[in-house]
Protein backbone atom coordinates (compact mmCIF):
# COMPACT_ATOMS: atom_id res chain seq x y z
CA UNK A 1 0.00 0.00 0.00
CA UNK A 2 1.49 3.39 -1.01
CA UNK A 3 1.78 6.26 1.46
CA UNK A 4 -1.11 8.11 -0.21
CA UNK A 5 -3.39 5.05 -0.12
CA UNK A 6 -2.44 4.41 3.51
CA UNK A 7 -3.31 7.99 4.49
CA UNK A 8 -6.57 7.84 2.60
CA UNK A 9 -7.46 4.52 4.28
CA UNK A 10 -6.75 5.86 7.79
CA UNK A 11 -8.76 9.01 7.00
CA UNK A 12 -11.78 7.08 5.71
CA UNK A 13 -11.64 4.55 8.54
CA UNK A 14 -11.37 7.07 11.39
CA UNK A 15 -13.91 9.49 9.91
CA UNK A 16 -16.42 6.68 9.33
CA UNK A 17 -16.05 5.37 12.89
CA UNK A 18 -16.38 8.88 14.36
CA UNK A 19 -19.47 9.56 12.24
CA UNK A 20 -21.02 6.24 13.30
CA UNK A 21 -20.41 7.11 16.97
CA UNK A 22 -22.02 10.54 16.43
CA UNK A 23 -25.07 9.18 14.63
CA UNK A 24 -25.33 6.27 17.09
CA UNK A 25 -25.46 8.77 19.97
CA UNK A 26 -28.14 10.81 18.16
CA UNK A 27 -30.33 7.73 17.60
CA UNK A 28 -29.88 5.80 20.84
CA UNK A 29 -29.14 8.26 23.68
CA UNK A 30 -32.58 9.98 23.59
CA UNK A 31 -34.03 6.64 24.73
CA UNK A 32 -31.81 6.66 27.82
CA UNK A 33 -33.20 8.35 30.93
CA UNK A 34 -34.60 8.03 34.44
CA UNK A 35 -37.79 6.40 33.22
CA UNK A 36 -38.30 3.92 30.38
CA UNK A 37 -39.93 5.05 27.15
CA UNK A 38 -42.09 2.69 25.10
CA UNK A 39 -41.24 2.66 21.39
CA UNK A 40 -44.79 1.69 20.44
CA UNK A 41 -46.25 4.56 22.50
CA UNK A 42 -43.85 6.98 20.79
CA UNK A 43 -44.76 5.64 17.35
CA UNK A 44 -48.44 6.18 18.18
CA UNK A 45 -47.78 9.72 19.48
CA UNK A 46 -49.06 8.77 22.95
CA UNK A 47 -48.40 10.95 26.02
CA UNK A 48 -46.20 11.29 27.93
CA UNK A 49 -43.60 9.06 26.17
CA UNK A 50 -43.87 10.92 22.87
CA UNK A 51 -43.40 14.37 24.49
CA UNK A 52 -40.58 13.15 26.77
CA UNK A 53 -38.66 11.77 23.82
CA UNK A 54 -39.21 14.57 21.33
CA UNK A 55 -39.51 17.66 23.50
CA UNK A 56 -37.04 16.78 26.22
CA UNK A 57 -34.53 14.04 25.52
CA UNK A 58 -34.06 14.39 21.76
CA UNK A 59 -33.58 18.16 21.92
CA UNK A 60 -31.05 17.94 24.76
CA UNK A 61 -29.19 15.09 23.04
CA UNK A 62 -28.96 17.13 19.83
CA UNK A 63 -27.88 20.18 21.87
CA UNK A 64 -25.14 18.09 23.53
CA UNK A 65 -23.97 16.77 20.15
CA UNK A 66 -23.74 20.22 18.57
CA UNK A 67 -22.33 22.02 21.65
CA UNK A 68 -19.85 19.22 22.43
CA UNK A 69 -18.68 19.20 18.82
CA UNK A 70 -18.28 22.98 18.84
CA UNK A 71 -16.33 23.02 22.13
CA UNK A 72 -14.10 20.14 21.07
CA UNK A 73 -13.32 21.77 17.72
CA UNK A 74 -12.64 25.10 19.44
CA UNK A 75 -10.25 23.25 21.78
CA UNK A 76 -8.39 21.64 18.86
CA UNK A 77 -8.17 25.05 17.16
CA UNK A 78 -6.81 26.92 20.20
CA UNK A 79 -4.36 24.08 20.89
CA UNK A 80 -2.99 24.47 17.35
CA UNK A 81 -2.83 28.26 17.64
CA UNK A 82 -1.02 28.21 20.99
CA UNK A 83 1.02 25.06 20.20
CA UNK A 84 -0.06 23.57 23.50
CA UNK A 85 -2.13 20.41 23.95
CA UNK A 86 -3.62 21.84 27.15
CA UNK A 87 -4.95 25.10 25.65
CA UNK A 88 -8.75 25.59 25.59
CA UNK A 89 -11.23 28.44 25.07
CA UNK A 90 -10.73 29.03 28.82
CA UNK A 91 -7.03 29.70 28.28
CA UNK A 92 -7.78 32.61 25.96
CA UNK A 93 -10.42 34.19 28.20
CA UNK A 94 -13.41 33.60 25.89
CA UNK A 95 -15.19 31.24 28.27
CA UNK A 96 -14.49 33.59 31.18
CA UNK A 97 -15.98 36.52 29.25
CA UNK A 98 -19.08 34.50 28.32
CA UNK A 99 -19.46 33.31 31.90
CA UNK A 100 -19.20 36.83 33.31
CA UNK A 101 -21.85 38.04 30.85
CA UNK A 102 -24.25 35.24 31.80
CA UNK A 103 -23.58 35.61 35.53
CA UNK A 104 -24.24 39.36 35.34
CA UNK A 105 -27.60 38.66 33.74
CA UNK A 106 -28.54 36.03 36.36
CA UNK A 107 -27.41 38.33 39.20
CA UNK A 108 -29.56 41.15 37.80
CA UNK A 109 -32.56 38.81 37.67
CA UNK A 110 -33.22 39.30 33.93
CA UNK A 111 -34.78 36.16 32.49
CA UNK A 112 -35.94 36.66 28.91
CA UNK A 113 -35.88 39.34 26.23
CA UNK A 114 -38.55 38.88 23.54
CA UNK A 115 -38.59 35.17 24.40
CA UNK A 116 -34.80 34.75 24.16
CA UNK A 117 -33.11 33.63 27.41
CA UNK A 118 -31.06 36.53 28.71
CA UNK A 119 -28.19 34.19 29.68
CA UNK A 120 -27.61 33.64 25.95
CA UNK A 121 -27.44 37.35 25.29
CA UNK A 122 -25.24 37.87 28.35
CA UNK A 123 -22.84 35.08 27.40
CA UNK A 124 -22.56 36.20 23.77
CA UNK A 125 -22.06 39.84 24.81
CA UNK A 126 -19.38 38.84 27.34
CA UNK A 127 -17.50 36.73 24.80
CA UNK A 128 -17.79 39.52 22.18
CA UNK A 129 -16.46 42.11 24.68
CA UNK A 130 -13.41 39.91 25.35
CA UNK A 131 -12.91 39.43 21.61
CA UNK A 132 -12.93 43.19 20.95
CA UNK A 133 -10.66 43.83 23.94
CA UNK A 134 -8.05 41.25 22.92
CA UNK A 135 -8.03 42.02 19.19
CA UNK A 136 -8.10 45.79 19.88
CA UNK A 137 -5.00 45.42 22.06
CA UNK A 138 -3.26 43.29 19.46
CA UNK A 139 -4.05 45.74 16.65
CA UNK A 140 -2.68 48.64 18.73
CA UNK A 141 0.59 46.73 19.07
CA UNK A 142 0.47 46.22 15.25
CA UNK A 143 1.28 42.57 15.71
CA UNK A 144 -0.74 39.60 16.90
CA UNK A 145 1.06 36.55 18.23
CA UNK A 146 0.07 33.41 20.10
CA UNK A 147 2.12 34.60 23.06
CA UNK A 148 0.31 37.94 23.34
CA UNK A 149 -3.07 36.15 23.04
CA UNK A 150 -2.07 33.78 25.83
CA UNK A 151 -0.93 36.53 28.22
CA UNK A 152 -4.05 38.59 27.54
CA UNK A 153 -6.19 35.47 28.10
CA UNK A 154 -4.63 34.84 31.50
CA UNK A 155 -5.26 38.45 32.54
CA UNK A 156 -8.88 38.35 31.32
CA UNK A 157 -9.52 35.07 33.18
CA UNK A 158 -8.37 36.64 36.45
CA UNK A 159 -10.42 39.81 35.96
CA UNK A 160 -13.59 37.91 34.97
CA UNK A 161 -13.19 35.46 37.88
CA UNK A 162 -12.93 38.41 40.28
CA UNK A 163 -16.09 40.04 38.87
CA UNK A 164 -17.99 36.72 39.01
CA UNK A 165 -17.14 36.38 42.73
CA UNK A 166 -18.17 40.00 43.39
CA UNK A 167 -21.49 39.55 41.53
CA UNK A 168 -22.19 36.25 43.35
CA UNK A 169 -21.59 37.95 46.70
CA UNK A 170 -24.24 40.58 45.99
CA UNK A 171 -26.72 38.31 44.22
CA UNK A 172 -28.57 36.80 47.18
CA UNK A 173 -29.01 33.13 48.06
CA UNK A 174 -31.24 31.83 45.26
CA UNK A 175 -29.48 33.73 42.48
CA UNK A 176 -26.09 32.64 43.84
CA UNK A 177 -27.30 29.05 43.53
CA UNK A 178 -28.42 29.69 39.94
CA UNK A 179 -25.02 31.23 39.18
CA UNK A 180 -23.18 28.24 40.68
CA UNK A 181 -25.32 25.80 38.70
CA UNK A 182 -24.84 27.71 35.46
CA UNK A 183 -21.07 27.80 36.01
CA UNK A 184 -20.93 23.97 36.27
CA UNK A 185 -22.53 23.69 32.83
CA UNK A 186 -25.48 21.51 31.97
CA UNK A 187 -27.54 20.35 29.03
CA UNK A 188 -31.21 21.24 29.31
CA UNK A 189 -34.07 20.73 26.91
CA UNK A 190 -34.24 23.62 24.48
CA UNK A 191 -36.51 24.73 21.66
CA UNK A 192 -35.81 23.38 18.20
CA UNK A 193 -35.64 26.94 16.88
CA UNK A 194 -32.75 27.73 19.26
CA UNK A 195 -31.15 24.43 18.35
CA UNK A 196 -31.43 25.16 14.63
CA UNK A 197 -29.82 28.59 15.09
CA UNK A 198 -26.97 27.07 17.13
CA UNK A 199 -26.48 24.24 14.61
CA UNK A 200 -26.41 26.67 11.67
CA UNK A 201 -23.81 28.92 13.35
CA UNK A 202 -21.69 25.97 14.49
CA UNK A 203 -21.75 24.20 11.12
CA UNK A 204 -20.90 27.36 9.17
CA UNK A 205 -18.02 28.34 11.48
CA UNK A 206 -16.75 24.73 11.69
CA UNK A 207 -16.66 24.51 7.89
CA UNK A 208 -14.65 27.75 7.75
CA UNK A 209 -12.18 26.35 10.31
CA UNK A 210 -11.88 22.98 8.55
CA UNK A 211 -11.04 24.53 5.18
CA UNK A 212 -7.89 25.97 6.82
CA UNK A 213 -6.83 22.62 8.33
CA UNK A 214 -3.44 22.56 6.56
CA UNK A 215 -2.68 26.04 7.85
CA UNK A 216 -3.48 24.96 11.44
CA UNK A 217 -0.90 22.18 10.97
CA UNK A 218 1.71 24.77 10.04
CA UNK A 219 0.78 27.13 12.86
CA UNK A 220 0.89 24.25 15.35
CA UNK A 221 4.59 23.86 14.55
CA UNK A 222 5.51 27.54 14.77
CA UNK A 223 4.77 31.02 13.49
CA UNK A 224 8.04 31.31 11.50
CA UNK A 225 7.46 27.80 10.16
CA UNK A 226 3.97 28.77 8.98
CA UNK A 227 5.08 32.10 7.52
CA UNK A 228 7.80 30.50 5.41
CA UNK A 229 5.31 27.97 4.07
CA UNK A 230 2.89 30.54 2.73
CA UNK A 231 0.73 31.51 5.71
CA UNK A 232 -0.10 35.11 6.66
CA UNK A 233 0.34 34.42 10.35
CA UNK A 234 -1.31 37.55 11.78
CA UNK A 235 -4.37 37.17 9.56
CA UNK A 236 -4.68 33.45 10.33
CA UNK A 237 -4.36 33.97 14.10
CA UNK A 238 -7.02 36.70 13.97
CA UNK A 239 -9.35 34.46 11.94
CA UNK A 240 -8.77 31.55 14.30
CA UNK A 241 -9.38 33.66 17.37
CA UNK A 242 -12.65 35.08 15.99
CA UNK A 243 -13.97 31.74 14.65
CA UNK A 244 -12.97 29.80 17.78
CA UNK A 245 -14.55 32.45 19.99
CA UNK A 246 -17.84 32.29 18.06
CA UNK A 247 -17.89 28.48 18.37
CA UNK A 248 -17.14 28.50 22.09
CA UNK A 249 -19.47 31.40 22.90
CA UNK A 250 -22.40 29.92 20.94
CA UNK A 251 -22.05 26.60 22.77
CA UNK A 252 -21.46 28.13 26.21
CA UNK A 253 -24.47 30.44 25.82
CA UNK A 254 -26.74 27.38 25.68
CA UNK A 255 -24.94 24.99 28.01
CA UNK A 256 -22.82 27.02 30.43
CA UNK A 257 -19.03 26.73 30.56
CA UNK A 258 -18.70 22.97 30.23
CA UNK A 259 -15.06 22.06 30.63
CA UNK A 260 -12.79 19.20 29.65
CA UNK A 261 -14.56 18.11 26.44
CA UNK A 262 -12.31 20.52 24.53
CA UNK A 263 -9.29 19.00 26.30
CA UNK A 264 -10.02 15.27 26.38
CA UNK A 265 -11.33 14.69 22.88
CA UNK A 266 -8.67 16.51 20.78
CA UNK A 267 -5.98 14.89 22.94
CA UNK A 268 -7.41 11.40 22.41
CA UNK A 269 -7.84 11.92 18.67
CA UNK A 270 -4.33 13.38 18.40
CA UNK A 271 -2.73 10.41 20.14
CA UNK A 272 -4.99 7.61 18.77
CA UNK A 273 -5.79 8.76 15.23
CA UNK A 274 -3.56 11.60 14.00
CA UNK A 275 -2.19 15.02 15.02
CA UNK A 276 -2.85 16.13 11.42
CA UNK A 277 -5.65 18.72 11.66
CA UNK A 278 -7.19 17.51 8.38
CA UNK A 279 -8.24 14.41 10.32
CA UNK A 280 -8.04 15.67 13.88
CA UNK A 281 -10.57 18.46 13.49
CA UNK A 282 -13.51 16.56 11.91
CA UNK A 283 -12.97 13.59 14.24
CA UNK A 284 -12.70 15.89 17.28
CA UNK A 285 -16.00 17.55 16.32
CA UNK A 286 -17.86 14.26 15.90
CA UNK A 287 -16.39 12.56 18.98
CA UNK A 288 -16.67 15.72 21.13
CA UNK A 289 -20.40 15.82 20.46
CA UNK A 290 -20.67 12.11 21.18
CA UNK A 291 -18.83 12.40 24.51
CA UNK A 292 -20.94 15.31 25.77
CA UNK A 293 -24.18 13.55 24.78
CA UNK A 294 -22.95 10.40 26.52
CA UNK A 295 -22.06 12.31 29.71
CA UNK A 296 -25.49 13.96 29.66
CA UNK A 297 -27.15 10.53 29.34
CA UNK A 298 -25.02 9.14 32.17
CA UNK A 299 -25.99 12.14 34.33
CA UNK A 300 -29.68 11.33 33.68
CA UNK A 301 -29.52 7.72 34.84
CA UNK A 302 -26.84 7.56 37.53
CA UNK A 303 -28.97 8.73 40.52
CA UNK A 304 -32.60 8.81 39.30
CA UNK A 305 -34.82 10.73 39.58
CA UNK A 306 -32.18 13.41 40.27
CA UNK A 307 -29.93 14.50 37.42
CA UNK A 308 -26.23 15.27 37.58
CA UNK A 309 -25.30 18.10 35.18
CA UNK A 310 -23.24 16.97 32.19
CA UNK A 311 -20.54 19.47 33.20
CA UNK A 312 -20.13 17.69 36.56
CA UNK A 313 -19.95 14.22 34.89
CA UNK A 314 -17.32 15.52 32.47
CA UNK A 315 -15.34 17.12 35.28
CA UNK A 316 -15.32 13.81 37.17
CA UNK A 317 -13.90 12.08 34.08
CA UNK A 318 -11.80 15.00 32.89
CA UNK A 319 -10.01 15.83 36.16
CA UNK A 320 -8.28 12.44 36.52
CA UNK A 321 -7.70 12.37 32.76
CA UNK A 322 -5.91 15.73 32.91
CA UNK A 323 -3.61 14.43 35.66
CA UNK A 324 -2.88 11.39 33.49
CA UNK A 325 -2.12 13.60 30.46
CA UNK A 326 0.31 15.71 32.48
CA UNK A 327 2.07 12.58 33.75
CA UNK A 328 2.32 11.33 30.16
CA UNK A 329 3.78 14.64 28.94
CA UNK A 330 6.71 14.74 31.36
CA UNK A 331 8.97 12.05 29.86
CA UNK A 332 8.64 13.42 26.32
CA UNK A 333 9.56 16.95 27.41
CA UNK A 334 12.60 15.78 29.31
CA UNK A 335 14.13 14.18 26.20
CA UNK B 1 24.66 33.64 -12.72
CA UNK B 2 21.16 35.04 -12.69
CA UNK B 3 20.25 37.46 -9.89
CA UNK B 4 17.68 36.00 -7.51
CA UNK B 5 17.75 38.14 -4.39
CA UNK B 6 18.23 41.89 -4.00
CA UNK B 7 18.16 43.50 -0.57
CA UNK B 8 18.16 47.28 -0.93
CA UNK B 9 18.70 49.69 1.98
CA UNK B 10 17.00 47.43 4.52
CA UNK B 11 16.86 48.72 8.11
CA UNK B 12 15.27 47.12 11.15
CA UNK B 13 15.21 47.77 14.87
CA UNK B 14 13.73 46.11 17.94
CA UNK B 15 12.24 49.07 19.79
CA UNK B 16 15.02 51.60 20.19
CA UNK B 17 17.79 49.06 19.41
CA UNK B 18 18.81 49.28 15.78
CA UNK B 19 19.87 45.89 14.39
CA UNK B 20 20.17 46.41 10.66
CA UNK B 21 21.10 49.74 9.16
CA UNK B 22 20.63 50.22 5.43
CA UNK B 23 21.76 46.76 4.32
CA UNK B 24 22.44 46.13 0.61
CA UNK B 25 22.96 42.57 -0.61
CA UNK B 26 22.67 40.87 -3.97
CA UNK B 27 22.88 37.14 -4.57
CA UNK B 28 22.17 34.86 -7.47
CA UNK B 29 21.51 31.28 -8.43
CA UNK B 30 24.34 28.87 -7.71
CA UNK B 31 25.72 30.89 -4.78
CA UNK B 32 26.14 29.59 -1.24
CA UNK B 33 26.44 32.53 1.15
CA UNK B 34 27.69 32.23 4.71
CA UNK B 35 26.06 34.96 6.79
CA UNK B 36 28.41 35.37 9.73
CA UNK B 37 28.77 37.78 12.63
CA UNK B 38 28.85 37.83 16.39
CA UNK B 39 25.73 37.08 18.49
CA UNK B 40 23.06 39.73 18.05
CA UNK B 41 24.57 41.08 14.82
CA UNK B 42 21.26 40.66 12.98
CA UNK B 43 21.82 37.46 10.97
CA UNK B 44 18.52 35.83 11.95
CA UNK B 45 16.66 39.13 11.58
CA UNK B 46 17.97 39.55 8.04
CA UNK B 47 16.84 35.98 7.18
CA UNK B 48 13.43 36.72 8.74
CA UNK B 49 13.10 39.81 6.54
CA UNK B 50 14.13 37.99 3.36
CA UNK B 51 11.70 35.15 4.14
CA UNK B 52 8.91 37.71 4.65
CA UNK B 53 8.31 36.88 8.31
CA UNK B 54 9.33 40.40 9.35
CA UNK B 55 8.80 43.61 7.41
CA UNK B 56 11.74 46.01 7.16
CA UNK B 57 11.34 49.52 8.56
CA UNK B 58 13.03 50.91 5.49
CA UNK B 59 14.27 49.53 2.21
CA UNK B 60 12.97 46.67 0.10
CA UNK B 61 13.58 43.07 -0.84
CA UNK B 62 13.30 41.90 -4.43
CA UNK B 63 12.92 38.22 -5.29
CA UNK B 64 13.46 37.35 -8.93
CA UNK B 65 13.42 41.07 -9.76
CA UNK B 66 9.98 41.62 -8.23
CA UNK B 67 9.35 43.39 -4.94
CA UNK B 68 8.52 41.03 -2.07
CA UNK B 69 5.39 43.12 -1.35
CA UNK B 70 4.00 42.23 -4.79
CA UNK B 71 4.30 38.50 -4.15
CA UNK B 72 1.55 36.60 -2.37
CA UNK B 73 2.77 34.78 0.74
CA UNK B 74 2.29 31.44 -0.92
CA UNK B 75 4.25 32.55 -4.00
CA UNK B 76 7.11 33.62 -1.71
CA UNK B 77 6.98 30.17 -0.06
CA UNK B 78 7.36 28.57 -3.49
CA UNK B 79 10.49 30.69 -4.04
CA UNK B 80 12.02 30.84 -0.55
CA UNK B 81 12.20 28.22 2.19
CA UNK B 82 13.40 29.01 5.68
CA UNK B 83 14.99 26.71 8.24
CA UNK B 84 14.32 28.25 11.65
CA UNK B 85 16.91 28.11 14.43
CA UNK B 86 14.66 25.83 16.47
CA UNK B 87 11.02 24.87 16.69
CA UNK B 88 9.06 23.81 19.73
CA UNK B 89 6.63 21.22 18.38
CA UNK B 90 4.73 20.24 21.50
CA UNK B 91 2.03 18.57 19.42
CA UNK B 92 3.01 15.03 18.35
CA UNK B 93 3.63 15.43 14.62
CA UNK B 94 5.76 12.67 13.12
CA UNK B 95 8.97 13.47 11.27
CA UNK B 96 7.28 12.57 7.96
CA UNK B 97 4.29 14.84 8.65
CA UNK B 98 6.62 17.76 9.35
CA UNK B 99 8.60 17.21 6.16
CA UNK B 100 5.29 16.84 4.28
CA UNK B 101 4.38 20.40 5.31
CA UNK B 102 7.13 21.57 2.96
CA UNK B 103 4.86 20.49 0.09
CA UNK B 104 1.89 22.63 1.18
CA UNK B 105 2.82 25.72 -0.88
CA UNK B 106 2.84 23.61 -4.06
CA UNK B 107 -0.60 22.06 -3.99
CA UNK B 108 -4.23 22.70 -3.12
CA UNK B 109 -4.93 18.99 -2.66
CA UNK B 110 -6.39 18.04 0.71
CA UNK B 111 -3.83 15.24 1.13
CA UNK B 112 -0.40 14.90 -0.47
CA UNK B 113 -0.12 13.22 -3.87
CA UNK B 114 2.18 10.35 -4.83
CA UNK B 115 4.54 12.94 -6.30
CA UNK B 116 4.59 14.81 -2.99
CA UNK B 117 5.38 11.57 -1.15
CA UNK B 118 8.26 10.88 -3.53
CA UNK B 119 9.65 14.38 -2.85
CA UNK B 120 9.25 13.84 0.92
CA UNK B 121 11.06 10.51 0.79
CA UNK B 122 13.86 11.86 -1.41
CA UNK B 123 14.42 14.82 0.94
CA UNK B 124 14.43 12.59 4.05
CA UNK B 125 16.82 10.14 2.45
CA UNK B 126 19.19 12.96 1.50
CA UNK B 127 19.38 14.12 5.10
CA UNK B 128 19.52 10.54 6.46
CA UNK B 129 16.30 10.71 8.48
CA UNK B 130 13.95 8.45 6.45
CA UNK B 131 14.29 5.65 9.02
CA UNK B 132 12.92 8.01 11.70
CA UNK B 133 9.89 9.00 9.64
CA UNK B 134 7.30 7.45 11.98
CA UNK B 135 8.80 8.85 15.17
CA UNK B 136 7.26 11.96 16.73
CA UNK B 137 9.40 15.04 16.26
CA UNK B 138 9.59 15.73 19.99
CA UNK B 139 11.02 12.25 20.67
CA UNK B 140 13.99 12.87 18.35
CA UNK B 141 17.42 14.03 19.51
CA UNK B 142 18.61 17.55 18.65
CA UNK B 143 20.63 16.35 15.69
CA UNK B 144 17.83 14.17 14.34
CA UNK B 145 15.41 17.08 14.61
CA UNK B 146 17.77 19.33 12.69
CA UNK B 147 17.99 16.78 9.86
CA UNK B 148 14.18 16.53 9.71
CA UNK B 149 13.88 20.33 9.51
CA UNK B 150 16.47 20.44 6.75
CA UNK B 151 14.54 17.73 4.87
CA UNK B 152 11.39 19.89 5.17
CA UNK B 153 13.28 22.77 3.55
CA UNK B 154 14.53 20.54 0.74
CA UNK B 155 11.04 19.09 0.16
CA UNK B 156 9.76 22.64 -0.33
CA UNK B 157 11.86 22.76 -3.50
CA UNK B 158 12.27 26.54 -3.37
CA UNK B 159 14.78 28.54 -5.44
CA UNK B 160 16.36 30.06 -2.32
CA UNK B 161 17.09 28.28 0.95
CA UNK B 162 17.52 30.43 4.06
CA UNK B 163 19.10 28.45 6.87
CA UNK B 164 19.44 29.74 10.40
CA UNK B 165 22.35 27.84 11.94
CA UNK B 166 21.73 24.60 10.03
CA UNK B 167 24.54 22.68 11.75
CA UNK B 168 23.25 23.26 15.29
CA UNK B 169 23.15 20.00 17.30
CA UNK B 170 24.75 18.00 14.46
CA UNK B 171 27.81 15.85 15.11
CA UNK B 172 30.86 16.53 12.95
CA UNK B 173 30.05 13.86 10.33
CA UNK B 174 26.48 15.15 10.04
CA UNK B 175 27.67 18.77 9.82
CA UNK B 176 29.86 17.83 6.86
CA UNK B 177 26.99 15.88 5.30
CA UNK B 178 24.54 18.76 5.83
CA UNK B 179 26.87 21.28 4.17
CA UNK B 180 27.63 18.86 1.32
CA UNK B 181 23.89 18.63 0.63
CA UNK B 182 23.55 22.41 0.71
CA UNK B 183 26.55 22.81 -1.63
CA UNK B 184 24.90 20.34 -4.04
CA UNK B 185 21.71 22.43 -3.87
CA UNK B 186 23.69 25.56 -4.76
CA UNK B 187 25.52 23.75 -7.55
CA UNK B 188 22.16 22.65 -8.97
CA UNK B 189 21.26 26.33 -9.43
CA UNK B 190 19.69 27.29 -6.11
CA UNK B 191 20.69 30.07 -3.77
CA UNK B 192 21.63 29.02 -0.23
CA UNK B 193 22.17 31.53 2.57
CA UNK B 194 23.24 30.06 5.92
CA UNK B 195 23.55 32.11 9.11
CA UNK B 196 26.33 30.36 11.01
CA UNK B 197 29.20 30.60 13.46
CA UNK B 198 31.62 27.90 12.24
CA UNK B 199 34.02 29.88 10.04
CA UNK B 200 35.85 26.79 8.79
CA UNK B 201 32.65 25.17 7.57
CA UNK B 202 31.86 28.46 5.84
CA UNK B 203 35.29 28.64 4.21
CA UNK B 204 35.13 24.99 3.13
CA UNK B 205 31.65 24.84 1.64
CA UNK B 206 30.36 28.36 0.90
CA UNK B 207 31.16 30.57 -2.06
CA UNK B 208 30.79 33.94 -0.29
CA UNK B 209 31.30 35.29 3.21
CA UNK B 210 28.96 38.08 4.26
CA UNK B 211 30.11 39.49 7.60
CA UNK B 212 27.57 41.51 9.59
CA UNK B 213 28.85 43.93 12.21
CA UNK B 214 27.30 47.00 13.86
CA UNK B 215 24.17 46.70 11.75
CA UNK B 216 25.92 46.82 8.38
CA UNK B 217 27.66 44.41 6.03
CA UNK B 218 31.25 44.96 7.12
CA UNK B 219 32.75 42.54 4.59
CA UNK B 220 31.39 40.74 1.55
CA UNK B 221 34.16 38.56 0.12
CA UNK B 222 34.50 35.41 -1.92
CA UNK B 223 35.70 32.54 0.25
CA UNK B 224 38.45 31.80 -2.26
CA UNK B 225 39.82 35.28 -1.53
CA UNK B 226 39.28 35.19 2.24
CA UNK B 227 42.95 34.50 2.82
CA UNK B 228 44.09 37.62 0.98
CA UNK B 229 42.78 40.06 3.54
CA UNK B 230 42.47 38.76 7.08
CA UNK B 231 41.03 41.94 8.58
CA UNK B 232 37.49 40.45 8.56
CA UNK B 233 38.63 38.00 11.27
CA UNK B 234 38.93 40.93 13.70
CA UNK B 235 35.14 41.24 13.74
CA UNK B 236 34.97 37.96 15.69
CA UNK B 237 38.04 37.95 17.93
CA UNK B 238 41.59 39.27 18.10
CA UNK B 239 42.73 35.71 18.84
CA UNK B 240 41.85 34.39 15.38
CA UNK B 241 44.35 33.83 12.62
CA UNK B 242 44.28 32.05 9.31
CA UNK B 243 46.51 29.58 7.53
CA UNK B 244 46.13 27.04 4.74
CA UNK B 245 45.26 23.34 4.94
CA UNK B 246 47.42 20.74 3.12
CA UNK B 247 44.66 20.75 0.48
CA UNK B 248 45.18 24.48 -0.03
CA UNK B 249 41.95 25.68 1.59
CA UNK B 250 41.95 28.62 4.03
CA UNK B 251 41.67 27.55 7.68
CA UNK B 252 40.86 29.66 10.73
CA UNK B 253 42.50 28.81 14.02
CA UNK B 254 42.66 30.50 17.40
CA UNK B 255 45.55 31.21 19.71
Amino acid sequence: MSATQQLSFIARYSLTLSLMAFLGAAFFLPWVGAGPISISRVLHHQSPDYEILLQLRLSRTLLALVAGGALSLAGALFQAMLRDALATPYTLGISAGASLGAVAVIAAGWETFFGIPMTWIGALSGAFAVLVLVLGGAIQQRRISAFSLLLTGIAINSICAAFIIILSSFAGMSRSFSIARWLIGSIDATSYVSLAVLAAVVLLVSAMILTQARNWNLLAVGERWAASRGVRVGVLLTQGYILGSILAAAAIALTGPIGFVELIVPHLVRSRISPDHRLLMPCAFLLGGTLLALCDAVGRIIVPPAEIPAGAVLALIGGPYLVWVIRQRMPAEEI
Amino acid sequence: MSLLLEVEGVSFSYGSRSVLNSIDLRAGQGEFLALVGINGSGKSTLLDIVSGFRSPEAGSVLIGGRSQREWKRREIAQQVSHLPQAIHADLPFTAEQLVGMGRYPHTDRWFESEEDHRAIRAAMERTSCWTQRHRTFRSLSGGERQRVLLAACLAQNASALLLDEPSTFLDIEQQLHCFSVLREEAQSGKLCIAAMHDLNLALTYCTRLVVLADGVIAYDIRTAEAHDNKRWLGVFSKRLDMSTTPAGSPWVWYQ
